[in-house]
């Protein structure tokens, strides 16, 4: 067992401001970053359901939306889209379509299908950055489906304010532990957040499509 | 199969990224983080857009957690809350909380705003800053050095980059350097209220006419003015340093919550009273001047702090007067109006200015 001591009343009354920005490149916050962040990510759950639908690997997804991202970001560095949840669908359609007809793989669904309209309608709307109720719910529904120890760790770290060299030895685990459940809680963090993983999880139903995706030999 | 055309990451490539994203992220928030490793990170960044977009993402994710000490403000228990508790029924105190985070605009206290706007601001705002400020990494070797000043009329409130925030009464001037050992603000002018961000590697120093004021995480205001210095503790402890003389150990006296002192040439005056009342002298973070038993003149250079119209002492018999109240700082009129009536005061109102006179 180890004692953590309670929130006093200062941290409960005066929540630490955080303003520090990180310092990692010369380019690094810029306007195209936080476009990104708004404009993009905002999308991710809606934009992985809609890849869950339409793409028959589902094991497949992540680099497709990595590649899509990768694509989005790069374009909006030479000319950034008036509409971007437009222009990210259109993009994923396109990149669909791309991957099909390179890989050869023949898909027996009109690429009318992956018409994202339906998709721009059922608007996800980024009020998760806007702190509401719902967003902070989302977050501890996020942060409790951590791990134990990573949750343990996370809590120390990110509430408590422990450095990681703290929380180390608050739980008597080595440094390099602790920057490993950092880095684990913060992929799985994101996989919730962002709700990819939700839409991966209750995407369900579409391995009944497997069998649309035919070699060409 | 081929996988694809050489265009096409390798399956399972953007796992990789990821998790390579996610290493350098949880070593940027450990505590041997160096220049050289800031370069790597910068030239794995260029490398690949998807390398960027891996760590703006997870970036992002993180900074979020940012936001689990709103959920942990409520949470009164040993350790790490239970799962599930943030579902519990409405009514206990973390709901509450939560609903009041939820209600409010995401936005920053705004530098400058009056009234009740101000106090709905101010009580919101110092959890603002910590919902949205983002996250402290912290930069060791660098030493940020920023200047805040205020117009006289103007209550604005300054996050500083180390997490602790300063609210500068009107006509106000601030210098602030954070370097690793230390966190340095210089008072230049007038007054300032500061919530100091926990950081017992670096404390938290106010310097003002050769007296430091030194903190670890506590709120309290500095104040130099035309009697002197006045600091006002209203949470946590704070030392009070005099200058060095000669060889002499710097005499210091520890104020707790509570604790007003007040600076002269003739020493240092501790007054003590309760936290709540000790919070009252920092009224005008609301728009309001509390005074107790306070020399006239000193009251109108409060005044003066927030109207362009200037209040001026006529004479000594005016300035000596005494009192005590609480005011709207920009309604100088309706104060003066109030000396007229209750005490022997005849005020000359001219166009920039009003001269306090005895009757």
């Amino acid at each position: 067992m180890y004692a953590v001591p309670m929130l006093d009343e200062r941290r409960r009354e005066f929540p630490r401001p955080r303003g520090r920005r990180i310092r990692y490149g010369a380019r690094m916050p810029d306007a195209l970053d936080r476009w990104f962040l708004e404009q993009v990510l905002v999308h991710e759950d809606a934009l992985t359901r809609y890849l869950l639908r339409h793409w028959p690997a589902r094991d497949e997804v992540p680099d497709l939306r990595q590649e899509l991202y990768v694509r989005v970001y790069e374009a909006a560095a030479r000319a950034v889209p008036a509409q971007p949840k437009s222009f990210l669908f259109a993009s994923a359609r396109h990149l669909m379509t791309d991957r099909l007809r390179r890989s050869r793989v023949v898909s027996i669904e009109p690429m009318g299908d992956f018409e994202p309209s339906s998709v721009l309608v059922d608007d996800v709307s980024p009020e998760r950055w806007s702190g509401g109720r719902q967003a902070l719910l989302r977050l501890a529904d996020a942060f409790d489906r951590l791990p134990d120890r990573c949750r343990e760790v996370v809590w120390l770290r990110r509430v408590e304010d422990l450095s990681q060299r703290d929380v180390a030895m608050r739980l008597g685990i080595s440094e390099k532990t602790v920057e490993k459940h950092i880095a684990k809680g913060m992929r799985m963090l994101a996989a919730h957040l962002f709700g990819g993983d939700e839409a991966a999880r209750a995407g369900g139903g579409h391995e009944d499509l497997d069998d649309v995706r035919r070699h060409a030999d | 199969m081929s996988a694809g055309t050489p265009t096409d990451p390798a399956p399972g490539h953007a796992d990789r990224v990821e998790a390579q994203a996610a290493d350098w992220l949880a070593r940027l928030d450990g505590d041997g983080w160096a220049d050289a490793d800031a370069a790597a990170l910068a030239a794995w960044l260029e490398a690949a857009t998807a390398h960027r977009v891996a760590f703006l993402r997870l970036q992002s994710a993180w900074q979020e957690t940012g936001r689990l000490q709103a959920l942990g403000a409520g949470w009164q228990g040993q350790g790490v809350p239970p799962r599930g508790i943030w579902h519990a029924a409405p009514g206990d105190r973390r709901a509450q909380l939560l609903q009041a985070i939820a209600a409010r605009p995401p936005a920053r206290p705004r530098p400058r705003a009056t009234g009740a706007r101000w106090r709905l601001a101010t009580a919101a705002g110092i959890v603002a800053c910590a919902l949205f400020a983002g996250w402290a990494w912290r930069d060791r070797q660098h030493v940020d050095a920023a200047s805040f000043r205020t117009a006289v009329g103007e209550i604005a409130t300054q996050a500083l980059a180390d997490g602790s925030s300063a609210t500068l009464a009107g006509d106000s001037r601030i210098e602030v350097r954070l370097s690793r050992g230390e966190r340095r603000v210089d008072l230049l002018r007038g007054e300032a209220i500061f919530a100091v961000a926990k950081d017992p590697s670096r404390p938290f120093v106010v310097a003002t006419d050769g007296y430091d004021v030194v903190a670890v995480g506590t709120r309290f205001s500095v104040r130099r003015d035309e009697p002197g210095l006045r600091v006002v503790v209203t949470e946590g402890t704070v030392r009070l340093q005099s200058p060095a003389a000669g060889d002499a150990a710097r005499p210091s006296a520890l104020l707790p919550a509570g604790s007003v002192a007040l600076v002269t040439a003739d020493g240092v005056l501790v007054q003590s009273m309760a936290a709540s009342e000790a919070d009252h002298l920092l009224g005008w973070r609301d728009g309001m001047l509390a005074f107790r038993d306070t020399p006239l003149s000193q009251a109108v250079a409060e005044f003066n702090r927030y109207n362009t119209r200037q209040l001026v002492i006529g004479d000594a018999g005016v300035a000596a007067l005494r009192i005590g109240g609480n005011f709207r700082g920009d309604n100088a009129d309706g104060f003066v109006r109030l000396l007229e009536a209750g005490f022997p005061v005849r005020a000359e109102r001219q166009d920039q200015r009003i001269v306090l006179r005895s009757r």
